[in-house]
């Protein structure tokens, strides 16, 4: 996932967007997901997630997301399968196994969904910077600052510590530990003694990072710091109108079926 | 024993090192500089087999990288990052030595000799726990169970970097040794002072290309070092391409000092 969730500069419709507006909107987008129940609709709601990342020019890292999505996906499909037993039967496997129609609906529809719901806030953190998430829910919302900052450190630390597993992970190779082993148990418990690095270098990093807020003066930071202003535009107000429409959509057909 | 050729890498960002072609001598003493970004770490990662490379080929001892399993080129080609802690993985000095040697398969009566060897070389307590101790001392113990495996090549990507002189020297001393016991030693380093004490051959790269190659007192009292490259040359270098004359070929401290003991024991003789 290195880089993939980290943000992409540009000057599109979404970048330009109040990154308020586009949390809201991911958000809508998100919930519309799980109003309906038709895989058509969720469907849907992906194919205008990648419409928009390619408008943005990030479509090409919306897809690796979503194709990671489904991988997950599929592995909860078959953890789930073959536990629903009622409906129209499909398959019959032995030990009263069975595959039913509702059982693999559910199952795909829950694969779609967590696609679906997942991808707009991609795209939403691929768009806006962090420092403006912060500063748009401290200015507009009035968030004390120091919780906005911790979501968004939160977030930014995600490549961060990406980047840091990668290097780990290099640095155990070059002492002879085989990771490109195809058994999953062996590679589990090669990774685990990677925590120790890893959780040392994360406290000290944080631990910097505290400190070096603190001496700029993090701590006397108020809603009214902070140079940029978020005003709203009618750029907002259709990108808000889409999701909305979207998600009106999903609950309409919700109601319906 | 190490040859490049025809090498070329590059990241998604775009390529790194182009069209490279090198070959090192075993039992080499071998710096490499350069200016930020110009490929030095890369251009070890590919030796060490760490990076595949996108076309060409690396060869250590006559096999290509790509053939080399995890396992087998750890006991071949030993690599200390810069920053130690990427490394250490547990909780006592004895199990992290020990680590690096169940990862090439010794274990037992043997591991438990060469992890007090290592250890005693290196003057490392076995019991203590390496994220308590220093920069410098988790970097001995980064180096001890990189030594442990008795690597043939001991690459070092700026193993100085953040330590003070005393723990630089007691480094770079035990680097040294085992290249006067034939260990061929490749040394990433932006210490033009340590490069000019210890190695033998010295490669200045910029851009992912070799611009300076050569041995020491070659590259570092060449003129066109400081016009073409990022890096500096020695003080003792500029101090004597200053002064010029029979100084203009000297390059370390030690040289010069000695230069003038024997021009002022000459004069004192004379007079």
């Amino acid at each position: 996932m290195k880089g993939l969730l980290e943000y992409c500069r540009g000057n599109s419709f979404l970048h330009s967007c109040n990154p308020l507006i586009k949390i809201a909107a991911a958000f809508i987008m998100c919930v519309g997901c799980f109003m309906c129940s038709s895989l058509i609709y969720v469907l849907c709601v992906i194919g205008i997630t990648l419409i928009a990342g390619y408008s943005a020019g990030v479509g090409g890292k919306v897809l690796k997301i979503f194709t990671s999505l489904l991988k997950l996906g599929f592995i909860l499909l078959l953890l789930q399968i073959f536990f629903i037993s009622e409906g129209h039967v499909l398959i019959s496997l032995p030990f009263g196994i069975r595959v039913t129609a509702e059982g693999l609906h559910f199952c795909v529809l829950l694969a779609l969904r967590i696609a679906g719901a997942t991808l707009p806030l991609a795209l939403m953190l691929m768009v806006t910077k962090m420092s403006d998430i912060s500063g748009a829910l401290v200015k507009k919302l009035h968030v004390p600052y120091k919780y906005a900052f911790a979501i968004t450190t939160a977030l930014r630390f995600i490549p961060v510590f990406a980047d840091e597993m990668n290097g780990i992970i290099e640095a155990q190779t070059a002492r002879g530990v085989e990771f490109d082993t195809k058994n999953p148990i062996k590679k589990i418990s090669l990774m685990l003694p990677l925590c120790v690095p890893l959780l040392v270098s994360s406290v000290k990093r944080i631990e910097d990072s505290s400190t070096s807020a603190l001496l700029r003066g993090f701590s006397l930071r108020t809603y009214k710091s902070g140079v940029k202003t978020y005003p709203f535009h009618l750029r907002d107000a259709a990108l808000l109108s889409v999701a909305a429409v979207t998600s009106a959509c999903g609950l309409l057909i919700g109601i319906l079926i | 024993m190490i040859e490049l050729s025809n090498v070329a890498f590059g990241y998604a960002e775009g390529p790194v090192i182009n069209n490279l072609n090198l070959q090192l001598e075993k039992g080499s003493f071998t710096a490499i500089t350069g200016g930020n970004g110009a490929g030095k770490t890369t251009m070890v990662k590919l030796i060490s087999g760490l990076l595949k490379p996108t076309s060409g080929c690396v060869r250590l001892c006559g096999t290509d990288t790509r053939e080399l399993k995890a396992k087998n080129r750890a006991k071949l080609c030993g690599f200390l990052f810069q920053n130690p802690d990427r490394q250490i993985c547990k909780t006592s000095v004895y199990d992290e030595i020990g680590f690096s040697l169940s990862c090439i398969g010794i274990a037992g009566g043997e591991a438990d000799k060469i992890i007090r060897e290592t250890a005693e070389m290196l003057e490392l307590d076995t019991k203590s726990e390496p994220f308590s101790l220093s920069k410098g001392e988790r970097q001995k113990v980064a180096l001890a169970s990189v030594l442990a495996a008795n690597p043939e090549i001991l690459i070092l990507d700026e193993p100085t970097t953040g330590l003070d002189y005393r723990e630089c020297m007691r480094i770079m001393k035990i680097v040294a040794d085992l290249n006067n016991s034939g260990t061929t030693v490749i040394m990433v380093s932006h210490d033009m002072e340590i490069v000019a004490d210890f190695a033998k051959r010295v490669i200045v790269f910029e851009g992912g290309k070799i611009i300076l190659d050569g041995d020491c007192r070659s590259v570092l009292t060449d003129e066109r070092l400081r016009c073409i490259s990022s890096v500096l040359p020695p003080q003792a270098a500029v101090l004597g391409q200053k002064l010029g004359g029979r100084f203009s070929g000297l390059f370390t401290t030690e040289e010069i000092i000695s230069d003038c003991i024997l021009q002022s024991q000459c004069r004192m003789h004379n007079a």
